[in-house]
């Protein structure tokens, strides 16, 4: 098992999209160690591989799914109200390159 | 070098119809006006919440139960994270633990040859937004954010181009044969993503496997596997397969080359879990035997019977089940008692060759199989001859009108013996000179004493008829 | 007049002792005056109208609302810069419910940025301050609602709950914090952090007040596909049956002080609070029983916590991109534009936590973390849901103590976390109905019990703590600043 080093966690942030500082970066791996000796107790629960992971809140309700019909659009104005930049009725980035 | 063969497996996505998109209300269809076709949840608006749209499942169920899959008990979704400017929510929902349908197998026809393909899995998820560019920006239309798609993911079981197109063909045909999707590659409807590797012919281990995204056309797929093989095995002749990375690749259509998109250590880590907000869903045995009800029977299916149960040409059988309208008109015609034969001749060159000419469809026509079946009795009892036929199909088709109106009296044939033979005596009485040429041996006339029946008669009088009767008067 | 309950406003407003506009203008002028003392807002609504009243109990009534529900036309932020401009079209489904029946939106209050914190510090507008103490945190992340509402400004605000963001607030502030089963409120407009984890809910000064705003607000949704039908729930109506013979259960490892060799003198008080306080609830007929649950099981509740809710907050929050709503980065490559909207408008703690989130859901690493979290948050629940086999809730003391100093963070996971302070988020896990209510003070601020019972019995657990908040002075107390 690899353990957590700052690159990762540098690695991990890039690929988030988000930069963080060497403080932040620390603090990171203070707090991941908190959280991997405590998994570490868990893996020694007995038979723990067996349960079912828990995906929801709750996992017996009777539902039903959506009935296929459709619904007037959101305005175009409410659509792009938030966004920085529009060209026409659509929103702008800077060019999107494979 | 041993003799190669390419090992190809097929990821299929195929837009699913349906009013509207997978997870959200916003109405599915094409739209040219950008951002038309929007619900909040399709551009990720804080707090929107996926909901699943039944339909989209019921279509995904029927197509898992046409190619023989396994339907899971609970049915859930996984996210699939990463970031790119036309993924709004920056997941995509997709299926990944608990599809619709896994382990699935069908046969397809290579060459009038049925070979076996082993399916993976078939998953449902949404479409991304799509992004048009320019010089130095790009812009994103929503519109086809949420569209329900299927992605269907074959075993690496294929090996050729041939046989990734015939499969491909085949699923489009099912596609359409369900009616969940118009299934056109020209609208961009169907995409497929490519692995494509070689290895010994007699080797168990497969070689290195390159995956190629994103080809938009059955052509296209052809091409890039074509290429492909051909890179590998000039690399492995060269002794150089080594360098053959395991990579994603592109298909560049104009150059008609792959290219190198990425390496599998640059692999995405999508970080797939459960959607928490879409609670699993029980498929219930019910709802699946129901929606099996609504499966017809398919293409493949329908042929063999036309082939082996009809006496039809592979290559007509083939035409007749191209389209499902068209395989249903053909049934509908053998229920009516129609002689197989004759009613694939008239769907397969008449009727094909009208709609196509208007682009119409084969239901919004007026001759209905039991008006092709008025037809093709008149013709039989020798009321029309075959000439008229085609002339009255015709008018059926333009005038909207019933077969009787165009049988009147007026155009009926003249098969009346007395009739026939008065007036072929009144042609030999007035033309005197002839009879004797004929009678001296110049036997070329008899066409001419033919001519003027039929002038006298407006090509009514019936041909046989009158060549008989001609051949005694004039003995 | 706002520091009465609902329906002692109500009976004022229907008698014309006061007027919708008048109660608008008090908490507008309350609002200002509790945003300048302890930052509790983030918008305060000025063109706030009265609205007539009919016989809806919240109709013309003000009320607040976290920054974290998308209110149309008003500002909606999360408490994040990367929302600092963010203007929604829609409204979400429960505070559009509560419009629907005349009440009256005055403010959105802070909150730690997108609920993803316990201290009520991380608000993109600063932190708030405790109105009992204001060198001392509220908790949070519901921070702004519960200063608003012991503060008086209105009977009742908004909050969510992901871990205890609703009832640890409440109890430090002294009030009451109320989180139903999961999918009796939609969650629709509600901003994710951790959706399966995730609550609506509301504080109140009292429980008849948070069981009239839940039946106010609650119903099924066709825009949340977790939320179900609760029309046959009235929680308001069972607020007085007889709780004699009700069986409670609290958990000895968490509770009682012989497991705490080294206890603070306030620790003491606090443990010795609730024993008191289950004492007064005895005197009911309600039987209570100290149960013993697995140290590994409890230990872990935090670690479970953080796991699942970094993983799936990591995946929620990879909308925010700043290309369709927030600030946009000024970078001209489009990646490096998301990057700079996300480096720029996260604080360092919801950065953190991304990392972290991420790391667990990688492939290679998700067995052991994300999916062992998974598992334990389903033996924790098996485990207490077997226990409402056989009682009708679980009480328990929130937190170590009263509200903690600015300088003592409460953020940071580290192994000595104490499970008295991450209980709660059990709640969280099974989606049980959870209510926290004021027990006493020590050192003069306020300390809470928190009431947790079995999924949709929420009737009963409101029925509860309501019978034990009438055996104590401190229903509808409002906060007095403690002069030290």
């Amino acid at each position: 098992m690899p353990k957590f080093t700052k690159e990762m966690v540098d690695d991990y942030a890039a690929k988030l999209l988000i930069g963080l500082t060497e403080e932040e970066n620390k603090m990171v791996l203070d707090e991941f160690e908190a959280i991997d000796k405590s998994i570490e107790n868990v893996t020694k629960i007995k038979g723990i591989e067996k349960i079912e992971p828990m995906t929801h809140a709750l996992d017996n309700f009777i539902f039903s799914l959506r009935e296929d019909k459709a619904a007037p659009s959101i305005p175009i104005e409410d659509a792009l109200r938030n966004a920085a930049r529009v060209e026409g009725r659509e929103i702008e980035v800077p060019k999107v390159v494979d | 070098m041993k003799k190669q063969i390419a090992v190809i497996g097929l990821e299929m996505h195929c837009e699913l119809k349906s009013n509207s998109k997978v997870f959200s209300k916003a109405c599915n269809s094409y739209n040219e006006t950008p951002n038309s076709n929007i619900a909040p949840l399709d551009m990720a608006f804080p707090g929107t919440l996926p909901v699943v749209n039944k339909k989209c499942v019921a279509d995904a169920l029927k197509v898992s139960m046409a190619l023989n899959c396994t339907q899971p008990e609970y049915m859930y979704f996984d996210r699939k994270n990463y970031y790119y400017p036309d993924l709004p929510k920056g997941y995509q929902i997709t299926q990944m633990d608990s599809p619709v349908g896994v382990n699935g197998h069908i046969e397809i026809e290579v060459d009038e040859e049925l070979i076996p393909v082993d399916i993976h899995d078939v998953h449902l998820e949404e479409d991304a937004a799509s992004l048009d560019h320019y010089f130095d920006t790009s812009t994103i239309d929503y519109n086809r954010s949420g569209v329900p798609l299927l992605e269907l993911v074959t075993e690496p079981c294929l090996h050729s181009a041939k046989e990734a197109v015939a499969f491909l063909e085949h699923m489009r045909d099912i596609y359409k044969y369900l009616d969940v999707s118009e299934a056109d590659t020209k609208k961009g409807q169907i995409r497929c993503d490519v692995n494509v590797s070689i290895m010994d012919e007699d080797s168990q281990v497969f070689g290195t496997r390159v995956e190629i995204k994103n080809v938009n056309s059955f052509g296209g797929v052809a091409d890039a596997i074509n290429y492909e093989i051909k890179r590998q095995t000039s690399l492995k002749e060269e002794g150089r397969y080594n360098e053959v990375e395991q990579e994603t690749r592109r298909w560049d259509e104009e150059k008609g080359q792959t290219i190198h998109m990425r390496s599998k250590v640059d692999a995405i880590d999508y970080k797939y879990f459960v959607e928490p907000n879409i609670p699993k869903y029980k498929i219930t045995k019910e709802w699946l035997e129901e929606l099996k009800q609504e499966i017809p029977q398919l293409h493949l299916e329908r042929k063999y019977n036309y082939i082996n149960n009809y006496g039809l040409s592979n290559y007509d059988a083939s035409i007749l089940v191209k389209e499902k309208s068209i395989s249903d008109y053909f049934e509908e015609c053998l229920k009516l008692n129609i002689d197989a034969k004759s009613a694939s001749n008239w769907i397969t060159t008449q009727i094909l060759g009208y709609i196509n000419k208007y682009e119409l469809t084969i239901n919004e026509i007026f001759l209905t199989p039991k008006r092709l079946k008025d037809l093709i009795e008149a013709l039989n009892k020798g009321d029309i001859s075959s000439k008229q036929a085609k002339d009255i199909f015709y008018k059926i088709l333009d005038e909207k009108k019933e077969v009787a109106s165009f049988i009147t009296k007026d155009n009926a044939q003249i098969n009346d013996e007395t009739v026939l033979t008065d007036l072929i005596a009144q042609i030999l009485t007035n033309n005197p000179n002839q009879v004797d040429q004929y009678k001296a041996g110049k036997t070329n006339l008899f066409d001419f004493f033919v001519g003027q029946v039929m002038k006298e008669t407006k090509g009514k009088a019936n041909p046989n008829l009158t060549k008989e009767i001609l051949t005694n008067k004039l003995k | 007049m706002l520091d009465k309950t609902l329906k002692e406003i109500h009976e004022a407003l229907i008698n014309k002792q006061v007027t919708s506009e008048d109660l608008v203008k008090e908490a507008l002028a309350k609002s200002y005056e509790i945003k300048e003392k302890y930052n509790a807002f983030v918008t305060i609504l000025d063109d706030a109208k009265g609205r007539t009243v009919t016989d809806d109990l919240v109709s013309g009534i003000p009320f607040g609302v976290k920054d974290n529900y998308s209110t149309k036309d008003v500002l909606s932020t999360g408490s994040s810069n990367t929302l600092n401009n963010y203007v929604p079209f829609y409204t979400a489904t429960v505070v559009q419910n509560l419009f629907n029946k005349g009440a009256i939106m005055v403010n959105k209050t802070a909150m730690d940025e997108f609920g993803m914190g316990g201290t009520g510090t991380t608000c993109h507008t600063g932190p708030v301050l405790n109105p009992w103490d204001k060198t001392r945190m509220c908790a949070g992340s519901s921070a702004g609602s519960a200063c608003a509402v012991a503060s008086g400004v209105y009977p009742y605000a908004l909050g969510s709950d992901t871990g205890d963001s609703i009832r640890k607030p409440a109890a430090f502030c002294g009030i009451v914090g109320y989180k139903p089963t999961y999918g009796m409120l939609s969650r629709y407009g509600l901003f994710p952090f951790a959706s399966s984890l995730d609550h609506c809910g509301v504080l109140t000064r009292c429980v008849e007040d948070a069981a009239i705003i839940v039946d106010a607000m609650k119903g099924q949704d066709e825009n949340d596909m977790t939320s179900w039908d609760s029309s046959n729930i009235h929680l308001e109506k069972h607020l007085n049956d007889n709780v004699q013979g009700k069986k409670l259960f609290y958990i000895k490892e968490i509770a009682d002080l012989e497991n705490y060799p080294n206890a603070s003198v306030e620790l003491k008080e606090h443990l010795q609070n609730f024993h008191d306080t289950l004492n007064k609830f005895k005197t009911l007929g309600v039987e209570i029983e100290g149960v013993s649950i697995n140290q590994e099981l409890l230990n872990a509740i935090a670690s479970v916590y953080v796991i699942i809710s970094c993983a799936e907050a990591t995946s929620n929050m990879s909308n925010l991109t700043g290309i369709i709503f927030g600030p946009r980065g000024n970078n001209p490559k489009v990646m490096d534009m998301i990057k700079e909207h996300r480096t720029l408008g996260f604080s360092p703690l919801i950065k953190r936590r991304f990392v972290i989130g991420s790391y667990v859901l990688q492939k290679e690493n998700q067995e052991r973390y994300f999916k062992n979290a998974q598992r334990v948050r389903r033996l924790i629940v098996d485990k207490i849901e077997e226990l409402f086999q056989k009682y009708d809730g679980l009480i328990l003391p929130v937190s170590s103590g009263p509200a903690k100093h600015f300088d003592q963070d409460d953020d940071c996971i580290d192994e000595n976390t104490s499970v008295l302070e991450e209980h709660l988020q059990i709640g969280n896990f099974g989606g049980f109905p959870s209510i926290t209510i004021p027990s006493g003070f020590i050192n003069d601020l306020p300390v809470g019990i928190n009431i947790t019972g079995a999924r949709y019995h929420d009737e009963l657990v409101l029925n509860l703590a309501s019978k034990l908040e009438s055996l104590m002075p401190y229903k509808g107390q409002i906060a007095k600043e403690v002069t030290k």
